[in-house]
């Protein structure tokens, strides 16, 4: 397989690739190479922070109590930021890149929000676990994670006075898009979803006295359909794979559509909707590998940050760092900005994201300052909000292995590190400029590269 | 010397050596178009509590629902035969006998929603309620009219999405000298200085190093033209007070920009509320006071328009904490020198009909106050802006 489409690959199916497996892999054919991606993401682990006091302190909590409702309050702001932290590094570390990559892609499909660490961990957990599965199995499961139930009200939704923000997103974001169903499809899907409930420790509890038993008619089908039912009819419809192909066609191929290579698509797709062999068959698509659609995708700030990382190993002293860069950057994982989600593309980029984005090696890697004060959160008050501010220049603290980009490095030549570290064509003028700088430190050539425009697309 | 002049001879002309000539193109057409009223916008960050900010102190319902916390009579400094307001907006009610204040009371939208996210979100995509838009209305403002990120700019160090539009964005600086040296970074001079135009494509690649040279320019830009005014106002010491006076230093200055977007935050106040409403509310009048006096010394005012928003309002029964939890609708401030409807603008809330959750029900859509505010006096067809929607203009400028 071509350097050149090995890198493509990595960089969508995950977050770019290292010389050494790049080496590796040149030497197989592309069915192998896309074969072992997958062998690398069969197991799918669990990310886990430990959440044990907080459960048994909310368990026996007495509701009456503000002050020990308030420091709930704070252990549990804590462990979302931990939660935080260990999503990022299992980005950077983990061997299933493409079902990371592919439990990234979900989060900002079925978009989640919860301020309760165990329900957001546990449905981070179910993204993780379908990512690469079924997407019958996968709709079902989200329609009954409490976070879920949670976020787009299906507790609130009763048979007396259905409440319809569940039935509406799984129509409109998550399975079919707009013009494909009827305000009608919304009200009877409702019903359908009437009584889903959840327990504390945030187990699915379907309440079958608030459960809408009677008949619905629901996208021309006519039945007493509960949840599930609902979702076997919305799968039905051929324009569910449409929809989610031509979402995984932008994201992973092109933000461009193209009718004819998401169509091929959605022939593999349907009616059996397995995502595993619905990627398999994009990444061994030759249209995927098309010049066109090499190093055109804008990086998310998470994909930028993590793909340095693969390039040069470094570790925040101090997660809250990291959790101010994706602040910065407007990507926090975890913290989507509504039930669409993040919009990705051209919308990362604005004049002063740009700034930090091409400075960002230099943070990362080389101690450099950032001159910039964080904004504080809503909740903050008068003293706290302000208190964010009054570092005037914070100074991001990593620890950076360049011993292990050394030993990547070691057999490559400068001259071929624009090749390895940039997948994008690269600029004319910018083409000139490399040739007029002295490059003879590697690691200071690393830098240099990441910080040109081009670095930021993969 | 002529203002444009004298920018020719400064700052800007010297970088237009630097930055390609597509940069320059656009420059030609910047001033004239615009003209000179400017917009500035802050939010009171948090969800300010309205009731107790423009008190109905003859309703027997305020003090009713809200007997830990109600603001007493004696307290209140009166505007009208009901409606007063809190003590620490003294400041304000000189403003407000001046004529420069008009009070928008029950603003909201259809189908409120109350988490700070996304009411924050609807106030600045201009929205429906159930609709998502990755562009706010001042960045789909500078869309169509403005020609570089400095024409609208947020006094802070991230960008609102208030600001940011489907092609143009805003850019956010409290501090220009700071974002000059960030961008003035010797290796992106070097790439900038190596591109040309032409090779730029309307690709994403193209739109990267657009991005990055606007930036340089405007960063530029806004640091050279700022550093020449200094303000002689005395400002007090908080930041939010700073943040204004780097707004007047923008406006003063001359800076090309017609939007200017600030916050003040830590108004989510759930639990003791009295003391630091009391605090912030102080906080924010004695900026404004210091800000309109800084304006008018320097002849600026009459052409500055203030909108003091927050994304909502608080609910009219207090909580066990001597809080308010998240409500509805809320009072608007417009300051300004010609204002066509000085003072209070409509009826104080009504506390007898409420929503189910106890919520003060909207009069006015917050989108008309928009409308009026693009089409007289920023001058421009708000329909375009506002998604194609008409909205009943109001009258008070």
């Amino acid at each position: 397989m071509k350097a050149k489409h090995i890198q493509h690959l990595f960089w969508r199916a995950g977050f770019g690739i290292k010389p050494e497996a790049l080496e590796i892999h040149s030497k197989k054919n592309r069915k192998k190479v896309v074969a072992e991606l997958f062998e690398d993401s069969f197991n799918s682990n669990p990310l886990l922070i430990d959440t044990s006091e907080l459960v048994s302190a909310y368990l026996n909590m007495d509701k009456s109590d503000k002050l020990a409702k308030q420091k709930l309050a704070k252990e549990n702001r804590k462990k979302q930021l931990e939660f935080n932290s260990a999503w990022l590094k299992r980005l950077m570390t983990s061997k299933e890149m493409l079902r990371e990559k592919m439990t990234l892609f979900w989060a900002n499909h079925f978009v989640c929000q919860d301020n309760n660490i165990v329900y957001i961990q546990k449905y981070n957990n179910t993204l993780r676990k379908h990512a690469l599965g079924n997407l019958n199995d996968f709709v079902k499961a989200i329609s009954k994670e409490t976070a879920m139930i949670r976020y787009l009200n299906t507790k609130q939704n009763r048979k007396s006075k259905p409440n319809e923000n569940f039935a509406r997103e799984l129509l409109e974001l998550f399975t079919l898009g707009t013009g494909n169903y009827t305000e009608t499809d919304i009200k009877e899907a409702a019903r359908a979803f009437t009584g889903y409930n959840h327990n504390l420790k945030g187990a699915f509890n379907f309440n079958k006295k608030q459960h809408d038993f009677k008949s619905k008619t629901f996208l021309g089908e006519t039945g007493n359909f509960d949840g599930d039912a609902v979702i076997d009819i919305v799968l039905k419809q051929k324009a569910c794979a449409t929809f989610i192909c031509e979402k995984i066609y932008r994201n992973f191929v092109n933000e461009i559509p193209n009718s004819e290579h998401i169509n091929q698509m959605a022939q593999v797709f349907y009616p059996r909707y397995d995502i595993e062999n619905l990627m398999q068959f994009v990444f061994n698509s030759d249209w995927f590998y098309e010049e066109i659609n090499i190093g055109c995708l804008i990086k998310s700030p998470v994909e930028l940050m993590v793909g340095m990382h693969n390039v040069v190993p470094f570790e925040f002293q101090n997660p809250k760092n990291a959790y101010y860069i994706q602040k910065l950057l407007n990507q926090v994982l975890l913290r989507p900005p509504n039930v669409a989600g993040w919009k990705g593309g051209r919308t990362w980029i604005d004049s002063n994201t740009i700034l930090i984005r091409l400075k960002l090696p230099s943070i990362l890697l080389n101690n450099a300052i950032i001159a910039l004060e964080e904004k504080g959160e809503f909740e903050d008050s008068y003293q706290k909000y302000y208190a964010k501010m009054n570092t005037r220049k914070k100074t991001i603290k990593t620890t950076v292995d360049w011993n292990t980009f050394d030993k990547y490095f070691k057999t490559i030549n400068i001259s071929d590190m624009k090749d390895l570290l940039l997948v994008s064509p690269i600029n004319k003028g910018t083409e000139d400029l490399l040739h007029q700088l002295t490059m003879d430190n590697k690691q200071e050539v690393c830098i240099q590269l990441m910080s040109l425009p081009e670095y930021q697309l993969c | 010397m002529k203002r444009r002049d004298f920018l020719k001879n400064t700052g800007l002309a010297s970088s237009l050596f630097l930055v390609p000539s597509f940069v320059k193109a656009f420059e030609k057409i910047a001033t004239e178009q615009l003209g000179f009223k400017r917009l500035v916008i802050i939010q009171l960050s948090g969800g300010n509590d309205g009731l107790n900010t423009v008190i109905p102190f003859r309703n027997d319902i305020y003090y009713k629902k809200r007997q830990d916390i109600a603001i007493p009579k004696s307290k209140i400094i009166s505007l009208t035969d009901d409606l007063g307001f809190h003590e620490s907006l003294l400041p304000l009610k000189q403003l407000y006998d001046q004529g420069y204040v008009s009070i928008i009371n029950n603003v909201g939208y259809p189908n409120p929603d109350r988490s700070h996210f996304r009411s924050t979100d609807i106030w600045h995509t201009a929205t429906d309620a159930d609709k998502y838009a990755t562009s706010g209305w001042l960045g789909r403002y500078l869309d169509q009219y403005g020609q570089h990120p400095f024409n609208a700019i947020e006094v802070d160090d991230s960008l609102s999405l208030a600001l940011k539009g489907e092609i143009n964005n805003g850019i956010a600086t409290k501090n220009a000298a700071l974002l000059f040296n960030s961008a003035r970074e010797p290796y992106f001079k070097k790439i900038l200085a190596n591109q040309q135009d032409a090779h730029l494509s309307e690709h994403n690649l193209g739109y990267l190093y657009k991005t990055l040279i606007a930036a340089e320019s405007s960063a530029k830009y806004i640091y050279e033209t700022s550093k020449t005014f200094k303000s002689k106002q005395e400002y007090p010491q908080s930041p939010f007070a700073k943040q204004l006076k780097t707004t007047a230093e923008f406006i003063n200055s001359g800076l090309d920009t017609k939007v200017f977007y600030t916050s003040l935050g830590g108004f989510d106040t759930h639990a003791n509320q009295l003391n630091k409403q009391k605090q912030l509310l102080k906080v924010y009048a004695e900026g404004i006071e210091s800000f309109v006096k800084d304006l008018k010394e320097n002849d600026t005012f009459k052409d500055t328009l203030i909108l003091t928003f927050s994304e909502f309002g608080r609910r009219v029964q207090q909580n066990a904490a001597n809080g308010t939890d998240h409500g509805t609708a809320n009072n608007v401030f417009i300051i300004g020198e010609n204002l066509k409807q000085k003072g209070i603008y409509n009826g104080a809330p009504n506390l007898l009909k409420l929503d189910t959750n106890g919520d003060l029900i909207y009069e006015i859509d917050f989108r008309q106050i928009y409308a009026t505010v693009l089409e007289n006096w920023l001058g421009v067809d708000a329909k375009a802006i506002l998604f194609e929607k008409s909205f009943k203009k109001l009258h008070f400028i």
